[in-house]
């Protein structure tokens, strides 16, 4: 499932710009260095983080897209981050839980 | 010399926090790993008194060949950065416009304070952890290259991203202002 797809079918909001790709797993942390430790290339990362480091470390581990839960508030400055480096920062008012569920359903796994 | 073709895996993985240290006489400069998180805790050392600024939640690694078992020891290494071009005529900066042509983004590896300053984390380590996070990912899209921090050309002016957990404890969002490194 492509990030495109994704965003369609669960009515996810993009905040930044970036292309679309291929999503492989999901991966779930609010801390960035349990992302730098065990995030694989194309997961999907469900966080209630906000700060710009979460750009920097999708970034390097080359993850998909950022889906940020619950409908927290993203900064601008994270925002323009993101799409300064292709990285796709998403939103949901869902919590993480509810939407792991969802993604579960979807097909959409640990990766 | 060895002919192995690395294959890295993160190993020796340890939770902790950076500490960012500052003495106020003369604005010295102190980091270090530390398994615990001790907000606003004060130090002497020599002419120095060291007041802890901040605290990060990080970790520490080795990277271990797969295929040779050879394992590469990176205590020295504090953290990564990602330039955020704030000073245009940094050669951190001006290398990273020269990289994004080839979808090649720029981390800065930064050693712990003062003594990275006289002895700056190797560049063979740092060849290998650009090793490392490019086998992490499908370098058809993109890349990373990683480079040392002495490349900063004023690290008090700097505003790059440091990759930390800050803030943790808070609801609140970040603040706008973007304040210099250190």
């Amino acid at each position: 499932m492509t990030t495109k797809e994704l965003i369609e079918k669960l009515g996810l909001k993009p905040l930044s710009k970036f292309e679309h790709r291929e999503i492989k797993g999901i991966f779930i942390s609010d801390m960035v260095s349990d992302v730098m430790t065990g995030a694989k290339s194309g997961n999907l990362w469900l966080t209630i983080q906000t700060h710009k480091s979460i750009v920097s470390t999708a970034n390097l581990a080359d993850l998909s897209a950022i889906i940020i839960t619950s409908g927290k508030n993203v900064p601008q400055e994270t925002i323009d981050l993101a799409s300064k480096y292709n990285i796709a920062v998403l939103s949901s008012s869902a919590p993480t839980y509810e939407l792991a569920i969802k993604l579960h359903d979807l097909g959409l796994d640990k990766g | 010399m060895s002919k192995c073709h690395h294959q890295w895996e993160m190993t020796n993985v340890k939770y902790g926090f950076v500490t960012f240290d500052k003495c106020f006489r003369n604005n010295a400069i102190k980091t270090n790993f530390s398994s615990t998180d001790t907000p606003g805790e004060e130090y002497r050392e020599g002419d120095c008194i060291f007041i802890r600024v901040e605290n990060a939640q990080s970790f520490t690694f080795d990277l271990h060949c797969t295929v040779c078992n050879r394992l590469e020891s990176f205590k020295e290494l504090m953290g990564l950065l990602q330039c955020t071009d704030c000073l245009p005529e940094c050669p951190v900066e001006v290398l990273q416009k020269e990289y994004a042509i080839k979808n090649t983004w720029i981390f800065v590896a930064f050693g712990y304070l003062p003594e990275a300053n006289t002895k700056p984390i190797p560049d063979h380590k740092l060849d290998i952890l650009t090793v490392y996070f490019n086998q992490r990912r499908d370098t058809s899209r993109s890349k990373i290259k990683i480079v040392p921090f002495n490349l900063i050309q004023n690290l008090s002016r700097c505003k790059g991203e440091f990759i930390h957990d800050v803030g943790m404890l808070s609801a609140e969002p970040p603040p706008q202002e973007r304040k210099p490194l250190l």
